[in-house]
């Protein structure tokens, strides 16, 4: 009731007369009180049978998530079986255990509201399992009965070859995903990152890669499990104990890195599709968590075109030209090899070639002209001040503490993050940018009408090459 | 935006050991009105020193006239670029400024529009407008709400436009809530449309990605111009080309003042805060707006479909394959039995549609279940395909057309649908996790009603029968009642 006389006395004043503009407050004439903030902590723990288990207990709701990261990955499928880790993953999450047929172990999972996932990326295999608190007992039953007695049914096995398949022969429906896997191979020519899998090499897949697989990499010291929700670790242990046998100690795995091509010279590609918009990305070698300019180069990256409206690219391209929706830039900071840093947008045809030169240009100003100290203290508040969203959930907590270990980065890299971040000065951006920007080395990918634009890109200096879409795999 | 409402759907009951939780949830929701009539809804959680805001109106796509379709989402847009005194060095000369700017953008768009539009005069008029944006420039402070925010640690600053209603969003440390309310308040009531014209170019653009260039948008936007003639569910909310170019300031500023009032208004706060103290905070910034007018229902009524309606699209990607019926929306009765119906229809790898199409016959690779294009008036139920590529359409209908009669012959049993509640209550408290899940659903429901027609949820849903949904079934999943879209090469038609 009090509220409602207040706010009634308010609302006549407004009436009466105009609230002018002075008497806004403005945002800078606030003061606030000083952000309390201590680092969650997860309990992390080496099981007897060898598995790691890093976990957060969260009581607020009834459910309990999983993800298991298990050594492997992509970058170790040889050449001639690209995809493979993917019909792996895909294959051992609908294939069945040696107890219970896929339709069985299907039928039990969505009878308890379960969700399992199986995928693959670069470094590893990522088995998530999310599930109601009640049902934790059976679900972690099934999960090591999967894990380590998986069927890869031969039927569900074909399906996942049909899905693959399917998805090979619709590799150009989308501009976005044609400009990615150009952008790939043109960066990475004959490596895991820059080759696509193809129809014959999906045909060729076998059961026996797939046990070879499992066998390989699926053993209990490969497995590093994040927890979170609503258990006890007393529980979880003992019930991870019991259900996950390990039969023999193997040796640690020694993966070796396929060694990464020579940076390409600089080349536009250019892709037809009858779309009115061309989908612009481009993109050269960039660097591993392990380079020491991480954290300038984050910052720089920030004001060029990672900082969202307060980039330079969003401020140029789209805000004072309306040139494009989207336009942003990205260092893909590569867990142990380097990966790419890429610029990306899209634009009606008609200004292909004047997207293509801003951005290029607004490469070249970062590194020819220092910023300015208020664009280097706006990036830096952001990622400092922001630094408290890393910790909001509790899974993602406990998932990170997992990659952080299981990737190797420093122990104190979280405690240090904001000093790092603050520790970046005007001539550490430029240094950094003229050291791992280089704008003539980029590979342009347009994909596109190219008829409306292939005139002007070519007075930009740089080789022009045509992919045909048909007849590429 | 089509998205799967049951996904973010009722929280406040359950059949399983959710019950417990839920009467805490109903407890820990403050819900307020201010004088000026503004809904407050307020959630304490002190796990993390953060805080999602949202506000969120009652006004979207669908209460557009056609003289203004498009006008809610570049509106949004809009108030994104400031006010009188944040984004501006010097709001007088700024003003001024506008005014030109406005006349000239005006002038362009009469002239364009006449049959013999001269094209040298469009030319000079076109070049008159980039010497006055490029002179504007020099007073604006660029994108200064996102710098404030950004430099004081927010995250997911944004805003979305649906047909039902508009929704502005962020993520804050816990210590500058106070921000939010200066800034949010003041851009209620100084919204300054500032680069009016170059924001609507970007808006081209971004119809051009999400629609005319992505085959899943204009499948989706030809289903809904397709399978309703006369309710506004049948625009984009984004608008028509045609649309976005004759869009003005005028409009912009009308349609604000209109409906983007306290009493058409939401705000909703889930974090680290006390409860008191902020909803005294709200109300020194929020309650000294003028109230408003509620936003008039839509008086358009979409006759009764008779006969099937089929159309094709060539494009250039794989076939792909949608099919709709129209159905009713919240808070009908025959609305929960589609979520069971659908839940059991579509969702998961035990799914009949799953089960029948992408394993046994392996027509499609996957099969998909959502109902769009909105909730508060009357929706459609959407199956989306992804036919494999030596599979006819044809014969993929046949096949789903047998699961839908299935579901009018033979009731469900008992096990499927107690399944199918523990599923749907389970993807519900999945949606609970973060402040900004909780925020946005609290939000989304008090915007469509009341967020408490959430609390008898379970009951309604422990009340349908399998001959309920047999009788649903009959009613709706017709042929006459349908609507089926394809897209394809224009080659291989």
């Amino acid at each position: 009731m009090r509220y409602f006389i207040y706010s009634l006395v308010l609302f006549l004043l407004c009436g009466c007369s105009q609230v002018s503009p002075s008497k806004q407050v403005r945002p800078d004439e606030l003061s606030f009180p000083p952000l309390e903030f201590s680092f969650p902590t997860v309990s992390q723990q080496q099981l007897t049978n060898g598995m790691r288990l890093y976990l957060k207990e969260d009581h607020e709701l009834p459910l309990v998530e999983l993800t298991l990261l298990v050594e492997g990955g992509s970058i170790y499928d040889p050449l001639d079986q690209a995809g493979l880790s993917q019909f792996f993953a895909r294959t051992l999450s609908t294939g069945g255990t040696e107890a219970l047929s896929p339709q069985m172990l299907e039928t039990e999972l969505e009878a308890m509201a379960a969700i399992l996932t199986v995928s693959s990326s670069s470094y590893g295999y990522e088995i998530n399992l999310s599930l109601n608190q009640q049902d934790l007992k059976r679900g972690i039953e099934i999960l090591a009965d999967l894990l380590q007695r998986p069927r890869f049914d031969p039927q569900r096995m074909e399906l996942v070859r049909t899905q693959m398949l399917e998805a090979i022969h619709r590799k150009n429906d989308d501009p976005g995903a044609i400009a990615g896997r150009l952008l790939g191979r043109a960066v990475y020519p004959g490596h895991p990152f820059g080759t696509e899998s193809t129809a014959e090499i999906v045909a060729g897949f076998t059961r026996d890669d797939l046990l070879a697989l499992h066998q390989h990499y699926f053993q209990l010291q490969n497995f590093w499990l994040a927890v979170s929700g609503d258990v006890q670790q007393a529980e979880l242990v003992s019930l991870l104990e019991q259900e996950f046998e390990q039969k023999h100690v193997t040796e640690k795995l020694h993966l070796e890195l396929p060694l990464l091509p020579p940076a390409p010279a600089g080349k536009i590609l250019l892709a037809d599709k009858e779309i009115p918009q061309t989908t612009v990305l481009m993109g050269h070698p960039g660097i591993s968590k392990d380079n020491p300019d991480v954290f300038a180069l984050r910052v720089t990256n920030y004001i060029l075109g990672g900082g969202g409206f307060n980039s330079r690219m969003m401020r140029e391209v789209r805000s004072d030209r309306g040139l494009a929706y989207s336009v942003y830039s990205y260092f893909q900071v590569g867990r142990q090899l380097p990966e790419m840093f890429i610029v990306g947008s899209e634009t009606k045809s008609q200004s292909t070639g004047e997207v293509v030169t801003l951005l290029r240009q607004l490469i070249r100003q970062i590194r020819n002209e220092p910023v300015s100290a208020a664009e280097l203290e706006l990036a830096q508040k952001s990622l400092i001040n922001s630094f408290v969203f890393a910790f909001a959930n509790s899974h993602s907590v406990v998932n990170r503490k997992v990659r952080l270990d299981y990737y190797d980065y420093p122990k104190d890299y979280l405690e240090t993050y904001r000093q790092r971040v603050a520790a970046v000065t005007i001539a550490d951006v430029q240094r950094v940018a003229r050291q791992y920007l280089h704008p003539d080395d980029l590979q342009i990918v347009l994909v596109g009408n190219s008829q409306l634009y292939i005139d002007e890109i070519k007075t930009l200096g740089l080789p022009v090459e045509n992919v045909d879409l048909q007849s590429t795999q | 935006m089509p998205y799967k409402i049951i996904t973010i759907l009722f929280i406040f009951s359950s059949i399983i050991s959710t019950s417990v939780y839920s009467q805490t949830l109903v407890d820990k929701v403050h819900e307020h009105q201010l004088a000026n009539g503004a809904t407050v809804l307020l959630v304490e959680r002190h796990d993390s020193p953060t805080v999602a805001a949202y506000i969120s109106f009652k006004v979207g796509g669908v209460n557009e006239t056609s003289q203004e379709r498009g006008v809610a989402h570049l509106l949004e847009h809009m108030l994104f670029k400031g006010t009188k005194t944040l984004g501006t060095k010097n709001y007088a000369a700024e003003e001024k400024m506008l005014e030109k700017i406005n006349a000239v953008g005006q002038q362009i768009d009469f002239t364009k529009n006449q049959p013999n539009a001269d094209p040298e005069e469009l030319q000079q008029l076109s070049d008159q407008l980039t010497v006055l944006q490029t002179e504007h420039r020099e007073l604006v402070v660029k994108n200064e709400f996102s710098k404030i925010y950004a430099e004081n640690g927010g995250v997911g600053y944004n805003a979305y436009t649906g047909k039902d209603s508009t929704t502005y969003l962020i993520n804050l440390p816990a210590n500058k809530l106070e921000l939010w309310a200066a800034i949010e308040s003041d851009r209620l009531e100084n919204a300054v449309f500032r680069e009016f014209y170059t924001e609507r170019d970007v808006v081209h653009e971004e119809r051009r990605r999400s629609y005319e260039s992505s085959p899943d948008g204009l499948m989706y936007e030809t289903l809904l111009a397709t399978a309703y003639k006369v309710h506004p569910y049948r625009n984009p909310v984004i608008g028509w080309n045609s649309d976005i170019e004759n869009l003005n300031p005028d409009k912009i500023r009308n349609f604000f003042d209109k409906y983007y009032t306290p009493v058409n208004m939401v705000i909703t706060l889930v974090g680290d805060f006390d409860s008191e103290a902020t909803l005294q905070m709200v109300d020194r910034y929020f309650g000294r707006l003028k109230p408003g007018v509620p936003v008039p229902p839509v008086v358009d009524r979409e006759p009764e479909q008779k006969g099937e309606r089929r159309v094709t699209i060539d494009f250039d990607a794989e076939q792909q394959l949608m099919i709709a019926y129209h159905k009713p929306s919240m808070p009908h009765r025959d609305d929960y039995i589609f979520d069971l119906l659908m839940q059991v229809l579509c969702e998961g790898r035990t799914s009949r549609l799953y089960k029948s199409l992408v394993v046994e016959k392996q027509l499609v690779t996957d099969v998909n279940v959502f109902t769009a294009p909105g909730s508060r008036y009357d929706n459609l139920m959407i199956l989306s395909m992804t036919p494999r590529f030596s599979c006819s359409c044809a014969d993929i209908e046949t096949a789903v057309y047998a699961e839908l009669d299935r579901l009018k012959s033979e009731p469900l049993s008992a096990e499927e649908l107690s399944i199918a509640r523990k599923q749907i209550m389970t993807s519900i408290l999945r949606g609970l996790k973060g402040n900004s899940g909780l925020a946005r659903m609290l939000s989304s429901y008090q915007t469509l009603g009341d967020w408490r027609y959430l609390v008898d949820y379970e009951e309604q849903l422990n009340s349908i029968s399998a001959a309920d949904i047999m009788d649903v079934a009959k009613r709706y999943l017709r042929a006459d009642n349908r609507t089926v879209v394809t897209l394809i090469r224009g080659e291989e038609i």
